[in-house]
Parts: structure tokens; C-alpha cells; sequence
């Protein structure tokens, strides 16, 4: 019963993370937690495996409608693994209510940054490093032509990932979020474009989280797997429907629920 | 190699990978299932035991359905590694020396992050 339980929570994860461009980690861990009682560092380390499971698949589908900057995403992995390194660190020395109450933290800032206005910020100038390493490219525009556009502030990028990654180590999410936000806002990428590259990084930065957690013992099959078997399900079809459904209602429905939830988990993590 | 072929290959390395490790996930996880009783109860409070001595463990009672389960988690993991890796050789046929060394060193990154699960 618990077990069928998980497994429709993720895929309803999978279906939502698909239809608004979120990793599965934050319904995860708070369903693990709160729903079912398990301790947080399971969570996370489960929460991991759905993010790599939804960045993997959606990155195929991203790959194939020329959206993602692969260049962009290689250099930046630099900084989103260092950061994730930095993040399993930190995660194993700090309480677990601690861990709460950053958790829910993040979960109000999601909420609020879901919110947030989003147009695209072209850059007239790019870095050297981008007509270095042919960083600058283009996308295909609503009738099919292609939209060139320059990368800008490359090493803050860089910077801006690290931060990215520890936040995934720490708490089990993909931090789609910051990565969009710097390179959308900073390195001036079209937001479709950021939102795609995240995706197609977001796979690596929590592949090096969960390698650690997987070699510490904190992944457990009992958990992983209905977790990892409903986000590929719950993706697969949010992906089909993607095109259907209005997504605007759904994120002002889910904005209420995520901040709920956001108080409650630091509620807990302050009484713990 | 042009940037479209690039892209074609490595969704196509993607979808495969996450189907194969969702097959062998899915084929642990359905013949461990049982439906009664709370499987999570003894993961409510957080007890440290190595991966090592896992797999030993289910190595020992035969469980093979643990195993498999535990083989798809890992391929499940290893994909974006076996991505990059598969970037870093793809980056360097193209002759693209910069981008073949920096996915070199987030290869190394990425051992080096996976090593600490076993350190720490």
C-alpha cells in the first residue's frame, strides 16, 4: 500500500516537473518526510535518483528541438559539480533540522520565484571566453527561423554554479532555479535556452551528489525505486500532454501548495 | 561531426539509458513488492551502512531482485557520467581540444565526488 502510495506521489512528481520545467525533488522530499516519516537524508538521496531520471529524459527531448547550448552546459558543469562536491560535504555535518528548515527555505523562494516575469534579456556583446570555446550560438524562433544570440559574464556563470550545485548536494533538488536565473539573467541566454542547458546539467550535477550517497549507503532500493519507476512514468506522459494544457493555472494551484508545504517543513525542522 | 548529429546521438544515448535502468529498477522493485505492512518504517530514523556492506549482505541471502534493483540505480546514475565521457571523446575527434579537457576534468570531478561517498 505504502509502496503504491510512493509511486503515484512521483508520478504525479514526474507529470508536474515535466508540465512546469521543475526537478521532481520537491514534492519527493517533502512526501517522504511529512507523508511518510522517513528520515531526510533518505529523501534527499532518494530525490536525487528522480532528478536524474527527469534531467535525462527531458534533455533528450530538449536535444532534439536544438534548444540546448551543450558548450554552455560542459563549462558550467565545471562549476556545478565542484559545487555539488562542496554540498555532499557539508550535508553529512549538518543536523537534520537544520536541513529542514534550508529545505523549506528553498521551497518559499520557489514558490515567489514562480512568479517572476520572464522575458528574455539578449546581450549586444558577448565574452572572450565565448568566441573561445564557440560559445555564442542560436535557436529556432516560433516560425522555424533561426535566432542567434551571445553568452556574456562567462566566469560569473561559472561562479554562479557552484553555488548551484552545493544547494543539489545539499538538499536533493536540482537547483533548475539558480542555474535558469544566472544563466538567464547574467550570461543573457534566451530563457528557453537556459531552461533547456539547466535541464541537460541538472542529470550531472546530481549524478555527482548521488554517486557519493549511493557509495555511503543512503540510497535505498526500497525507497529509489518506485520513486525513480513513477517520475519516468509521470514524465513521459507530462511530456505527451505538455502541448494541451495550459500550464499557467497548474503553477498558481501548485505556487499555494508549495508554500503550504515550505511551512510545514520548517515548522518541523524548528521543533525537531 | 556537425552539432545536429552531436545532439541526435546523445538524446538517442539518453533515451536508452533511462529505459534500460527503468526496466531493471522497475524489474527489482516488482519482485520484491509486497503489499502489506509499512516498508518504510525502518528508515524513519537514519542508520549509516555502506554500500559495500549491502551488496554483501544481498549477495549472501541471494536476493537477487535487490540486485538488479541496485544495477539499475547505478546505471541509472552513471548516465550523465557515461554522457560526459562520451562528450569528452566526441569533443576530441572533433579536434576541439578546450572543450575535450574540460569535460575531461568534470569526468575527474565527478570521480572525485563519488569517491568522498566512501571517504566520508
Amino acid at each position: 500500500m505504502y509502496h503504491l502510495i510512493l509511486l503515484l506521489v512521483s508520478v504525479f512528481a514526474g507529470l508536474l516537473g515535466s508540465l512546469l520545467g521543475l526537478g521532481g525533488g520537491i514534492i519527493i522530499v517533502p512526501m517522504l518526510t511529512l507523508g511518510l516519516n522517513v528520515d531526510i537524508r533518505y529523501a534527499i538521496a532518494a530525490s536525487l535518483i528522480s532528478i536524474i531520471a527527469t534531467s535525462s529524459g527531458a534533455a533528450a527531448s530538449f536535444l532534439k528541438d536544438h534548444l540546448t547550448n551543450i558548450r554552455v552546459a560542459v563549462l558550467l558543469e565545471l562549476g556545478t559539480v565542484t559545487g555539488a562536491i562542496v554540498g555532499f560535504f557539508v550535508s553529512i555535518h549538518i543536523k537534520s533540522s537544520l536541513l529542514f528548515q534550508l529545505f523549506g527555505f528553498f521551497l518559499l523562494f520557489s514558490s515567489i520565484m514562480m512568479f517572476r516575469k520572464k522575458e528574455d534579456h539578449p546581450s549586444n556583446h558577448g565574452h572572450p571566453w565565448s568566441s573561445a570555446l564557440q560559445l555564442n550560438s542560436s535557436f529556432p524562433g516560433p516560425d522555424g527561423k533561426s535566432i542567434p544570440y551571445l553568452v556574456a559574464n562567462v566566469p560569473f556563470g561559472i561562479l554562479s554554479m557552484i553555488f548551484a550545485g552545493a544547494f543539489s548536494g545539499i538538499l536533493g533538488i536540482g537547483s533548475g532555479i539558480f542555474k535558469v536565473m544566472a544563466m538567464d539573467g547574467a550570461m543573457k541566454l534566451p530563457l528557453k535556452v537556459s531552461s533547456a542547458t539547466s535541464n541537460f546539467m541538472i542529470g550531472v550535477t546530481a549524478s555527482a551528489s548521488a554517486g557519493a550517497y549511493l557509495l555511503r549507503g543512503d540510497i535505498r532500493p526500497e525507497i529509489a525505486s518506485p520513486v525513480a519507476i513513477g517520475v519516468i512514468i509521470g514524465s513521459w506522459f507530462g511530456s505527451r500532454i505538455m502541448l494541451k494544457m495550459s500550464a499557467d493555472k497548474l503553477r498558481k494551484l501548485f505556487v499555494l501548495v508549495l508554500t503550504i508545504v515550505s511551512i510545514q517543513m520548517i515548522l518541523k525542522g524548528v521543533r525537531s | 561531426m556537425k552539432q545536429d548529429n552531436l545532439e541526435i546521438r546523445i538524446s538517442c544515448f539518453l533515451r536508452f539509458g533511462v529505459l534500460l535502468s527503468g526496466t531493471l529498477i522497475f524489474l527489482g522493485w516488482i519482485f520484491k513488492f509486497r503489499p502489506t505492512g509499512n516498508p518504510y518504517f525502518n528508515f524513519q530514523i537514519y542508520d549509516r551502512i555502506p554500500f559495500s556492506d549491502l551488496i554483501f549482505f544481498y549477495w549472501d541471502k541471494k536476493d537477487w531482485a535487490m540486485m538488479i534493483s541496485y544495477a539499475g540505480l547505478i546505471s541509472l546514475i552513471s548516465l550523465p557520467l557515461v554522457r560526459v565521457i562520451v562528450l569528452s571523446i566526441l569533443f576530441f575527434r572533433q579536434r576541439e581540444y578546450n572543450l575535450a579537457m574540460i569535460s575531461f576534468l568534470v569526468i575527474l570531478l565527478l570521480f572525485l565526488s563519488m569517491s568522498m561517498g566512501l571517504l566520508l
